[in-house]
């Protein structure tokens, strides 16, 4: 059994605000997961907004220091205090895929050079080679290299350029790759493109997917886990289906009671179950 | 085809601009109340005496009329105006009789451009490296040192800054002369040195005044634009810091640092008249001064239309190269 992903005593707290009235903000409270596997998975980490699924991604991708508490991806320890892998090491390890892809290129380059630049700085491949690397990840999404080519971030269409940085994040084939809310910017009728490209690319790539979102249909379909986070805990996790056909803790009860449904009237929460949530 | 509709269009609207420029400029004086004729024959007179007969003053007064372009009704005087600019002919200088405007503001320009052009680019460069690197660093401590160089620098007066330089490295420590002195005759390698030379302390000046304003200006935009998911994105992608810093964050945050570069170039022109004067600086400014002190109107005029030319051709530019700095102009969208 390989260990994918393992977060130990994960903390994280904010200080908002200036000294005399400053507010602590537990983002992440003791975060312990173990996901062990000897095939690639895909992790759905759902909660509701402000419940620290962000921060955690955070930590793994390194943009947050962690308070206190580690974690490690596929043997490689990536966070934590005092953890300094090497550059190119991590990069391999764990990529992100970012909730909207028009804020995460710049607007004065092209698509083709974030594709190339990843090639040659995290793979470290050759010109040629690079080349040919990013022709294959972008005929991994469906996309072919002439038409992405020399095109600026808003000659796109938001899935497209979603699908581009699903690409990019494929070139040095890392063990993780971070979605946060990869779909949340997207057309409905076009969201299961990109759902179904991480099913083939777990595959065909090898590659884990922590997928974070608050659509717990989508992350119904395509999870081998999923975590249920609120207020910087995970309050459950175990596998997908088991937990979201009989989940055990009753947010998470509460997270599939809110989703609408067709044949049920819609009752208002507040006066049916007084002092919950 | 798209590019194409678009230099047409900025093309015209610098050609109206420069239009509207140089009719207010013919229209305004005319509105003023009295005849500088009438001034100038009264002036004469005044010399003269009784000597002057009625023939006399009125074949002086047609000459000047012919001279300073006052003839017929104020449609026709307009009409040679215009035709007269087009030809960069502003007539004779007053005070420099008869030599004419347009050379005397050729012999000024060189120096007014090659100072202000040099101290601009200069301390549009520091300043902006400055303010980047404060920007980006900006919760180190040493970041925070050169930022406070920009606010020191800022809010100090031109004039101030200019005489304290000036006491610094002329008087107590004479390094440099306190008014200049250029070689004459053609440029040869003495020559050149020396013009570097004489012009460092007002070039100086104009750095550390200009510089301030880039820092903080810089250092603004910096700190905003490092929290831009692209930047954090970029970083996940494996570019060092220093490409981080110059490829993302300067390339994002520069197009409002050039428009005002572009800007205060189109406004060179105006000379640098506090510096010149100061300096004693044989440029537009110092020969705007004499015009103004003078009452030397053509000189005036000419140097007005050279303003108003030189900051609509650095607006027009601007629009020009815009679409070399922002794709999203170049190929719509």
């Amino acid at each position: 059994m390989k260990t994918i992903l393992k977060a130990q005593g994960l903390n994280k707290t904010y200080h908002l605000g200036s000294f005399p009235r400053t507010i602590k903000v537990r983002a992440l409270n003791d975060i312990n997961l173990t996901i062990e596997s000897d095939k690639p998975v895909i992790i759905s980490l759902v909660g509701e907004s402000g419940s620290g699924k962000t921060t955690l991604a955070k930590v793994i991708l390194r943009l947050v220091q962690p308070s206190s508490g580690a974690v490690t991806v596929a043997g490689h320890t990536v966070a934590g205090k005092g953890t300094r892998p090497s550059r190119t090491e991590f990069l391999r390890t764990v990529q992100p895929i970012f909730q909207n892809p028009f804020e995460a290129f710049s607007q004065y380059r092209t698509v083709d050079a974030y594709l190339l630049e990843t090639a040659t700085r995290v793979a470290r491949l050759r010109k040629d080679e690079a080349v040919q690397a990013v022709e294959e990840a972008l005929a991994a999404v469906g996309m072919q290299y002439k038409d992405v080519r020399g095109k600026y971030p808003n000659q796109f269409s938001g899935g497209e350029l979603q699908r581009a940085s699903v690409a990019r994040a494929l070139i040095p084939r890392p063990q993780l790759i971070v979605a946060d809310e990869p779909v949340s910017m997207i057309d409905a009728s076009r969201r299961m493109i990109i759902i179904n490209l991480f099913l083939a690319l777990k595959q065909e790539f090898q590659t884990s997917f922590l997928y974070i979102t608050h659509d717990l249909a989508t992350a119904y379909y395509i999870s081998d886990y999923i975590a249920v986070m609120n207020k910087g805990r995970i309050v459950e996790f175990g596998d997908a289906k088991q937990v979201l056909s009989r989940p055990q803790h009753e947010y998470t009860q509460l997270l599939l009671d809110s989703i609408p449904r067709l044949d049920y009237r819609w009752v208002d929460r507040r006066n049916a179950a007084p002092g919950k949530y | 085809m798209k590019l194409a509709q678009y230099v047409v269009q900025r093309f015209i609207g610098y050609l109206l601009v420069l239009f509207i420029g140089i009719t207010i400029t013919f229209f305004l004086p005319r509105l003023m109340p009295g005849d500088p004729i009438n001034n100038y024959i009264s002036q004469v007179q005044a010399r003269a005496g009784q000597s002057l007969s009625a023939e006399a003053t009125q074949q002086l007064r047609d000459s000047l009329a012919e001279l300073y372009g006052l003839q017929g009704d104020i449609f026709t005087q307009y009409r040679n105006y215009l035709a007269r600019v087009v030809r960069l002919d502003f007539g004779p200088s007053f005070t420099y009789y008869p030599e004419p405007v347009s050379n005397i503001l050729l012999d000024a320009m060189p120096w007014t451009a090659g100072l202000l052009i040099t101290t601009t680019l200069l301390s549009w460069l520091i300043g902006n490296s400055i303010g980047l690197i404060a920007g980006y660093f900006n919760k180190r401590r040493w970041a925070t040192v050169l930022e406070v160089v920009g606010i020191i620098l800022y809010p100090i007066p031109y004039y101030i800054l200019a005489l304290v330089v000036i006491l610094l490295f002329a008087y107590w420590i004479a390094l440099f002369p306190l008014s200049p002195t250029f070689l004459p005759g053609p440029m040869t390698w003495n020559k050149a040195v020396s013009i570097i030379y004489n012009s460092f302390l007002p070039a100086l000046t104009l750095i550390l005044a200009g510089f301030g304003w880039n820092v903080l200006a810089m250092k603004a935009l910096a700190v905003a634009t490092k929290e831009d998911a692209y930047v954090q994105f970029a970083r996940l992608k494996g570019t060092t810091d220093r490409t981080r810093m110059t490829n993302y964050v300067f390339r994002n945050a520069m197009l409002p640092q050039i428009t005002a570069l572009v800007l205060s170039l189109g406004f060179i022109f105006n000379g640098a008249i506090q510096t010149e004067v100061i300096f004693s600086y044989p440029g537009i400014g110092m020969t705007m001064r004499a015009a103004a002190g003078a009452g030397d109107y053509n000189l005036l005029y000419g140097a007005i239309i050279l303003t108003i030319f030189s900051v609509a051709t650095a607006a027009l530019i601007l629009d020009l190269i815009y679409p070399l700095f922002d794709p999203r102009i170049r190929l719509g969208g």
